[in-house]
């Protein structure tokens, strides 16, 4: 007798053991079930920061009758290393009542939700019952960010930010070799144009002075300005504009107009506080480069900075905002608000008008440049770094001439092999050719794009 | 009591349950997987249909017609080959040091840990750490060169391809020669204390003891240290696709691991070339084991083992023909 109890638990336990584990895959759902109270709806929402998150949670804050209809479950992936994108794609191929109801996608692989492999899978914001053409047209929302977002004739994702860069650059240094640091006179200085910037480049040079930190942060400009993308029917396209940044890449190493720096290493942060090899008259980038980077990096010369239209538009950068095809249809109106309210809505009551002052938050967050024009023009983008000028004056007009039009999926990949084939020519241990065939057979090799 | 065996061996099968479940739908299901869209078009990020190739071995052709996949199986080789040297030599010495009963070395726990430790830090730490420590035109290692006065001008390591193998190679040896070690003294260790009481009382000296005592004794273990390294070495990916970004000027850090990571990841989603390298290398792996085995074996006592073989058949052949 004894004994067979005995067996019968080690039976039990077995199973048990056996179950728990088979159980595994589904126990996410139970907790679903037991979070939700009463009736409320959840949305599922996915991102790579808890920005997005955070603007939604201030959402449930500002409007509690929100609060009582939905709920929102987040799930916040970092892009480090890719691990954002396989697992979105998974959420998203798998469906069902887990699948994500909005999600986020950075600029450097964005299309592939909007116009690549995942764009079916993308809702349409008119279908959503937002009437975005014509809230587009009233917010005034930078052209390349719409661009970017629509999958052929249909918006399908948009922003809050506008990413369109600027020349970031010392004031003192402008003064000491120009005699002025007014933004204006300074733009006239260094642009438009390359050559402009390279002579300007040679002056700072006569002065002890670095142009720019790295040959990457010129990159960031020209890689969006030509009028072709990487690939054209099928083909891997070099457009001139590429082409042409090789040799400007080699131009600044051979005169010196650099450091030499990669972009996120030690000395690039260096030359934002002027403590690098020489200092550095201006680095290349949209607001948030000001607010999240330079702004903690710049020690004691914050306040000695400012903002100039650049040689050419471009943009670096930026959130999208999508919806789900698949997503729970009984959240549809919630999503439909939620996206409205971050991308699209430029009343004062409206994200983009906080996130452009600085006070969505109590604790006075950053001011930041947003996607409408209308919400940056009435809005005040003065910041102590930047020597109290109004950075919105430059950002609304870096945001119209920004180009969103030659993105491809693959450009993340391709900009990299390109970036390296270019340092490699520029530091002379390559011929231009060598360097531009090595990098056609990278993109061959690995991506199985034909190349001619 | 026959019946009681019975019954604890079919609980021996449900015990084994969950072990057999995970394997069959976590390794075996993918590996046969792989198996299976090497040979199809499988492509694309969403895609879940696929045809098999008119041509089954299409994907394997192209993969040898692809030059970064051949470089990557150079690369493997050659880093495997300058980490798995050196890491074999000192693992080996420092082994005979530590279990030399002459030599009584003090303090040989703590050394045992402190060679031991880098294979605890994640892989990942250890990239980012030697890349910070490898940064230009600012970083520990150039301001080091500098203050030295071995260098005037700023060393930009990851642009020399020679270099960046060198830091691949150096931090596989750096994080394996401790565990190699361990090993070792392990293996020394298990070498019965008579044999090296005999060489001692023939007068062999220290030398003399390791290459007719030690070295023949560890044989075995040898080969399963160069089996296993040679295994992980060729599968290399953590370090190098962490350390470098990209992989390395001119392709120099890509190994073949990463090389499949770029053809199923990096953009274009070519799950079917992605599989087919990873046959290649399975297949490479598998070889070359076969190969190192059957040079390393126990040529003695595989001599024996054809006498007796032998013997055996002359007795059953006498047998025979007696009845």
């Amino acid at each position: 007798m004894k004994k067979k109890t005995r067996n019968t638990m080690a039976l039990l336990l077995t199973l048990v053991m056996a179950m728990s584990m088979m159980a595994g895959c589904g126990s996410k759902k139970a907790d679903n079930n037991a979070g939700g109270s009463g009736p409320k709806k959840t949305i599922n929402l996915w991102s790579y920061t808890d920005e997005v998150p955070n603007m939604v949670n201030r959402y449930l804050e500002l409007h509690p009758e929100f609060g009582e209809k939905y709920e929102i479950k987040t799930t916040v992936i970092a892009t480090t290393e890719g691990a954002y994108q396989p697992a979105l794609d998974q959420a998203i191929l798998g469906g069902k009542t887990d699948a994500p109801d909005i999600y986020a996608a950075e600029a450097a692989f964005v299309l592939k939700y909007t116009q690549g492999d995942m764009a079916s899978y993308a809702m349409p914001y008119s279908e959503l019952g937002i009437d975005v053409d014509a809230k587009i047209e009233e917010a005034q929302i930078a052209p390349y960010t719409v661009d970017i977002g629509k999958r052929g004739e249909d918006v399908v994702g948009l922003g809050f930010q506008a990413t369109g860069g600027a020349v970031i650059y010392r004031r003192s240094l402008a003064k000491e070799v120009w005699g002025t640091d007014d933004p204006t006179e300074v733009a006239a200085q260094i642009g438009p144009g390359w050559e402009k910037f390279m002579s300007a480049a040679e002056e700072m040079k006569a002065k002890g002075y670095a142009m720019v930190s790295g040959g990457g942060d010129l990159w960031q400009v020209i890689r969006n300005t030509g009028e072709q993308p990487w690939i054209v029917d099928d083909k891997l396209t070099i457009d001139p504009a590429r082409d042409r940044f090789m040799d400007l890449h080699k131009i600044l190493y051979d005169n010196g107009y650099m450091n030499d720096t990669t972009a996120w290493s030690d000395a690039w942060f260096a030359d934002m506080s002027g403590t690098g090899e020489r200092e550095v008259f201006c680095f290349l980038g949209p607001a948030w480069l000001i607010n999240y980077v330079m702004a903690s990096n710049a020690g004691e010369t914050a306040g000695d900075w400012a903002v100039a239209v650049p040689p050419e538009g471009f943009f670096w950068g930026g959130t999208w905002l999508l919806a789900n095809k698949d997503g729970n249809p009984e959240v549809r109106d919630g999503v439909a608000e939620l996206i409205e309210w971050i991308t699209l809505d430029s009343s004062d009551d409206g994200l983009q008008y906080s996130w452009a002052n600085g006070t969505l938050f109590e604790d006075n967050s950053t001011k930041d440049a947003v996607g409408s024009g209308t919400v940056m023009e009435r809005s005040n983008g003065e910041i102590e770094f930047l020597g109290g000028q109004n950075m919105f004056e430059i950002f609304i007009e870096a945001g119209e001439y920004a180009n969103g039009k030659i993105l491809t999926q693959y450009d993340e990949t391709m900009n990299q092999y390109f970036i390296d084939q270019s340092t490699e020519y520029a530091t002379g241990s390559k011929t231009k050719e060598k360097a531009i065939k090595d990098f056609k057979q990278m993109v061959s090799d690995n991506l199985g794009i034909a190349i001619e | 009591m026959k019946k009681t065996k019975k019954q604890y061996a079919r609980y021996g099968y449900l015990f084994s349950i969950p072990f057999v479940v995970s394997f069959l739908t976590f390794n075996l299901y993918p590996l046969l997987y792989t198996v299976v869209i090497s040979f199809t078009d499988l492509k694309g990020v969403a895609a879940t249909e696929f045809h098999f190739l008119p041509n089954l071995f299409q994907n394997y052709i192209d993969a040898f017609n692809n030059p970064s996949f051949v470089t990557s199986l150079k690369n493997t080789v050659f880093i495997w080959g300058i980490n798995f040297i050196p890491q074999i030599v000192l693992a080996l010495s420092l082994a005979v040091w530590f279990t030399n009963k002459r030599m009584k070395i003090k303090g040989v726990g703590i050394f045992k840990v402190l060679f031991y430790m880098p294979n605890i830090i994640t892989a990942a730490s250890i990239a980012i750490l030697f890349s910070a420590f490898f940064e230009a035109p600012i970083g520990p290692m150039n301001d080091l060169l500098m203050r030295l006065g071995l260098s005037s001008k700023t060393v930009y390591f990851f642009r020399d391809a020679l270099t960046s193998q060198g830091i691949v190679a150096f931090i596989q040896f750096w994080m394996w020669y401790g565990v190699t070690m361990i090993v070792l003294i392990a293996g020394i260790n298990g070498i019965s204390p008579t044999i090296f009481e005999a060489a001692a009382i023939d007068g062999a000296n220290g030398i003399q003891t390791f290459f007719m005592v030690t070295f023949p004794s560890l044989r075995p273990i040898l080969l399963y240290t160069l089996v296993t390294s040679f295994v992980g070495g060729m599968q290399m990916f953590d370090i190098p696709r962490l350390l470098v970004q990209r992989s390395g000027p001119d392709n120099a850090t890509l190994t073949t691991s990463v090389y499949i990571y770029n053809q199923a990841f990096s953009g274009s989603y070519m799950f079917n070339r992605a599989a087919a390298a990873s046959m290649i290398l399975f297949f490479i792996i598998a070889v070359c084991s076969a190969i190192l085995f059957y040079i390393m074996r126990d040529q003695d006592a595989a001599a024996l083992k054809k006498i007796q073989k032998a013997r055996a058949k002359n007795e059953k052949q006498a047998r025979r023909s007696g009845a």
